[in-house]
């Protein structure tokens, strides 16, 4: 027994003399390389021959907040369409070419961009180049496959939406009730009303108007010779004419908040009652943002937390408390939420996570929690970058939030940068009472979800 | 919010998948290749492959500490991170059904507090060095893992034997935990593709919930979480594994400096394996389905749909060291049967359901492979309104899988799915920690890495429609959903079929009928 205390106290030591030497750790930088086509297509490639495969990304300055005026989710059901025919393959010629190779494809739709991706064997690099080339101007959209591809659509809303207790809170009322102005108050999945009305017309003439080469960004990583890969980008991607019509952008500002809003929310097989608390957050490229995602860490990354440690663990009225820096390109969220234990109120939970802010803001963290946090984010900066396609995806955030792929270099630094004095203030800054939107979820009976 | 996804499939349905590169047989891809690309009119044609490259599967590195513990090292250099984890080869299958998640709550308990580290001190010690640490167990296997940089491990290793070695089983810790899990349940419960999987374990399986029940959960106490501990988790039941920036060299003086004072015990303990299970009967049914139940949650957002079948052969047979167990027979053509029927997006049941009908945002199939039984199922969501016609579909898949061959044109792709994915498993430390705990969980030799993908591509289309003649027929129907908008469909579609229905809440996985007593 003695003999492990000693032990313990002098890892406890070590630990303290590490305080100094952290932030050191080592991330190579990305050697990427970029151009851009005649066409406005980008390119940004990163060779790494250390595993035979591949990682492709074809990225699309469109996102939900783009979704046509009454066709809310429809940016999203598009996406699911660009797996269909082209002029050249058949409907689910991706999964051909990916999955029955050994690879694999997929897409996501976020608010301010979607993208397309594929991790295929190295050989197969050439085909998929031509297969997103192909896709990016040679779509067909027929009523059939329209029809029935909305109606997966609609079972991922099910699904996401209505057979989870918690989807109608996290996937409907947060945007809907967060935003008074800003497209982004109309949740990326949509509703079953507005899929219902998309037509074939909508799909031609967003495909026409957002998929184009001059608003795309080809991302490749992997193993690959450099000059055959220009090559190749030049003869399957340069062929495609570039677009003269002017790309339509969201100009809506939302305004700052005046006043604290409340809503009471319910939805029928809610079991705990849970609480969101949303602050109107800056914009990707503000300089705020490395100093709010350490706060995000440090209120609620992993079980030694400050929102686990004290509403889960010590005071025990909350089975989850988080916070969340949903950082967008236009003016995103900063929310707390919590859902709560057997026998705990919302109100229980508003009022904790209300108090934990103001011990944050009040009193500055300590030099122990910042180093924790950085330690954090440096580990699961490196746990992205095991694979090819974590690379890829750190590149397309890069792009997407800070407008240059370069960013992805430099982030790391910027996040080491945040200093105790810059958490405060943040923290100060944005999390106004004004500046509040607060709901509460629980079971009700009115069932207004289920159309 | 973030990220809508394509192709997002039913829970837990992808038996050896997640993320990751591949190894890809080239063999197969040139074939295939000409395949698919029967040409449709005058059109362009897609580049054709070049030459492919072959990736290695790494090496493992095994010693023995004098203990008896099993070190594994895995060394695989692309970033400066290893896993390490101290696998247990006891876990659900170890607990009777009156305590069912004893070894999960143990598991977790671990990480709760230790005679010198507070269970908030643990969690800020390895998150302070970047990492992150995780207990849990599962049906085979109990897991305590951490992730952390590779200028991390001394100080992650000191607290992962603290916590394997020295757990303090805190009363207070055990409550918190005990009611954490139950809200856990209680969440879960309200959720159509969750519950639909807990009753199936009792109800197809013959098995208990590896998570427990409500009241099992309740029964559990400190005594038996200690006694678990102290039967289950010695030095000859467990491996420490590591994978990553490590060399077996400096991975082996950790184990032996952390894991060499891991006591044996005095008398050799009993391990329970199968715990409360009932053992299927070994013969192959001629009934496509043999029992039909719905359970009802009114205002259930959608019906999940369930297809389960308890098969009396396992990845291997009840087997212990020291003799190694072999991969029983029917392992590979039922892992590329699953990648043919339900395993990927292009598998037969996503096909029909997801991309033909548009009736569910995705359906799959999965093994849950044991010791001397293995656990089949197929799970789709579907709107209420289309229950009735998505069992119509499963059960046409899995009738056409015991009446028709695979063809070859179709089967060689789906081998790709299942060598590719297990490539890209080995590309990430955790992933390779996975699947070499996996082997040694099964008392299987880690030359098994290296069998993988040729036993794939030897397995044929015959050994697979042997394999659904003999073992797929003769499930279960399950759906969970709001009968009320189902039950006239279903007694249209199903009109000889003697269909038993159970309230959710009156659900009680204890009894023999499941009901809670009136």
């Amino acid at each position: 027994m003695k003999k492990l205390n000693l032990f313990i106290s002098m890892l406890a030591l070590a630990l303290a003399l590490n305080l100094t030497a952290f932030g050191q750790a080592k991330i190579t930088p990305m050697n990427i390389k970029q151009r851009t086509l005649p066409n406005g297509l980008r390119v940004v490639s990163l060779q790494d021959n250390s595993s035979p495969t591949v990682s492709i990304h074809v990225w699309y300055n469109v996102g939900s907040k783009d979704d046509p005026q009454g066709r809310s989710g429809f940016a999203h059901m598009f996406e699911h369409m660009m797996f269909k025919s082209t002029k050249n393959m058949k409907s689910e010629m991706f999964d051909r070419l990916t999955e029955d190779v050994g690879g694999y494809n997929n897409a996501s739709t976020y608010d301010d961009f979607t993208n397309y991706y594929e991790v295929v064997p190295s050989n197969y690099l050439e085909t998929l180049l031509w297969a997103e080339a192909e896709r990016m101007v040679n779509l067909n959209v027929d009523e059939k496959t329209f029809s029935s591809e909305r109606d997966v659509v609609k079972e991922e809303f099910r699904q996401r939406i209505l057979a989870n207790p918690y989807g109608m809170l996290f996937g409907q009322y947060l945007d809907k009730l967060s935003f008074t102005t800003h497209p982004y108050k109309r949740p990326g999945i949509g509703n079953l009303d507005e899929l219902q009305a998309a037509t074939v017309a909508d799909a031609e003439s967003f495909y026409k108007l957002f998929y184009r080469p001059d608003n795309a960004v080809l991302i490749v990583v992997g193993d690959f010779d450099e000059a055959q890969f220009n090559a190749w980008t030049d003869k399957y991607f340069g062929r495609i004419k570039q677009n003269k019509m002017a790309i339509p952008r969201v100009t809506a500002v939302e305004p700052d908040r005046t006043a604290e809003k409340r809503y009471n929310e319910t939805a029928p097989n809610v079991p705990f009652p849970a609480v969101v608390i949303t602050y109107l957050a800056p914009n990707s490229k503000n300089e705020d943002v490395p100093a709010l995602e350490i706060a995000e860490t440090i209120l609620a990354g992993g079980e030694s937390s400050r929102l686990y440690q004290e509403l889960v663990y010590k005071q025990q009225i909350a089975q989850e408390a988080a916070f969340s820096a949903d950082i967008r390109v236009d003016r995103g969220l900063l929310y707390f939420y919590a859902i709560a234990s057997e026998g705990k109120t919302a109100e229980e939970l508003e009022k904790s996570l209300l108090y934990e802010l103001v011990r944050i803001q009040e009193s500055p963290v300590t030099a122990k929690e910042l180093a924790k946090a950085k330690n954090q984010l440096i580990t699961r900066t490196l746990q992205e970058r095991e694979q090819n396609d974590g690379k890829a995806s750190a590149i397309e955030r890069a792009i997407a939030y800070q407008g240059d792929a370069n960013a992805v270099n430099t982030d790391i630094a910027k996040l080491q940068a945040v200093t105790i004095a810059d958490v405060q203030r943040v923290m100060k800054k944005y999390f106004t009472d004004k500046n509040r939107v607060v709901i509460s979820y629980q079971k009700g009976g009115d069932d207004e979800s289920k159309k | 919010m973030k990220v809508k996804s394509k192709k997002e499939k039913g829970k837990n349905m992808s038996l050896i998948m997640k993320k990751s590169l591949g190894l890809m047989t080239a063999i197969f891809a040139f074939l295939l290749f000409t395949f698919y690309f029967v040409p449709v009119k005058a059109q362009e044609q897609p580049p054709k492959p070049s030459a492919p490259r072959s990736a290695k599967i790494p090496a493992v590195v095994e010693k023995k500490l004098t203990n008896g513990l099993t070190v594994a090292t895995v060394e695989r250099k692309n970033v400066p991170l290893v896993t390490i984890e101290i696998l247990v080869k006891s876990g659900a299958k170890s607990e009777m059904m009156d305590k069912a998640g004893l070894a999960n709550l143990t598991a977790s308990m671990l990480t709760k507090g230790t005679k010198t580290r507070t269970a908030s001190q643990i969690a800020e010690q390895i998150e302070f060095l970047g990492g992150s640490i995780s207990a849990a167990a599962g049906w085979n296997n109990s897991v305590v893992q951490i992730n952390v940089m590779s200028d991390k491990l001394d100080q992650a290793m000191a607290i992962l034997s603290d916590v394997v070695l020295n757990p303090s089983f805190k009363q207070e810790e055990l409550d918190l935990l005990k009611t954490q899990s139950l809200d856990g349940l209680t969440y879960n419960l309200k959720q159509p593709g969750f519950l639909a999987n807990y009753v199936a374990s009792k109800y197809s399986f013959g098995e208990h919930p590896a998570g427990g029940t409500p009241d099992s959960l309740n029964k559990i106490t400190a005594a038996d979480i200690a006694n678990f501990k102290t039967e289950n988790y010695t030095p000859y039941n467990s491996v420490l594994i590591f994978t990553g920036d490590i060399n077996a060299v400096r991975a082996n003086a950790l184990a032996q400096k952390f894991f060499a004072k891991w006591k044996v015990p005095s008398t050799k303990s009993k391990i329970l394996i199968g715990g409360s299970t009932v053992k299927p009967e070994n013969k192959s049914e001629s009934q496509l389905v043999k029992r039909f139940l719905v359970v009802d949650l009114p205002n259930s957002g959608q019906a999940s749909v369930n297809y389960s079948k308890n098969i009396d052969k396992g990845r291997v047979g009840i087997c212990s060291e020291p003799q190694k167990c072999d991969t029983n027979e029917i392992y590979f053509p039922a892992s590329a049967l699953n990648s043919v029927l339900g395993g990927g997006y292009s598998s037969r049941l996503n096909q029909e359901i997801r991309i033909k009908r548009g009736l569910s945002y995705g359906a799959g199939s999965n093994f849950g492979w044991r010791s001397g039984k293995t656990n089949f199922s197929t799970a789709t969501q579907t709107k209420n309104e289309s229950a009735a016609e998505v069992v119509e579909l499963v059960l046409a898949e899995i009738e056409k899988l015991t009446n028709d061959s695979v063809s070859e044109a179709e089967l060689n792709p789906r081998k790709l799915v299942l060598t590719g994915d297990f490539g890209r498993d080995l590309e990430t430390t955790g992933g390779l920690a996975d699947k070499v705990g996996e082997l040694y969980g099964f008392y299987l030799s880690t030359k098994e890495l290296n069998s993988f993908i040729p036993n794939v591509q030897s397995t044929s289309s015959a050994q697979i429609k042997a394999f659904a003649q003999n073992y797929l027929k003769g499930g279960n129907i399950i759906i969970v959903g709001d009968y009320s908008v189902f039950k006239a469909d279903l007694a249209k579609r199903f009109p000889n079929m003697k269909i038993e229905v159970i309230k959710a809440e009156d659900l009680d996985l204890s009894t023999d009928n499941l009901q809670k007593a009136k």
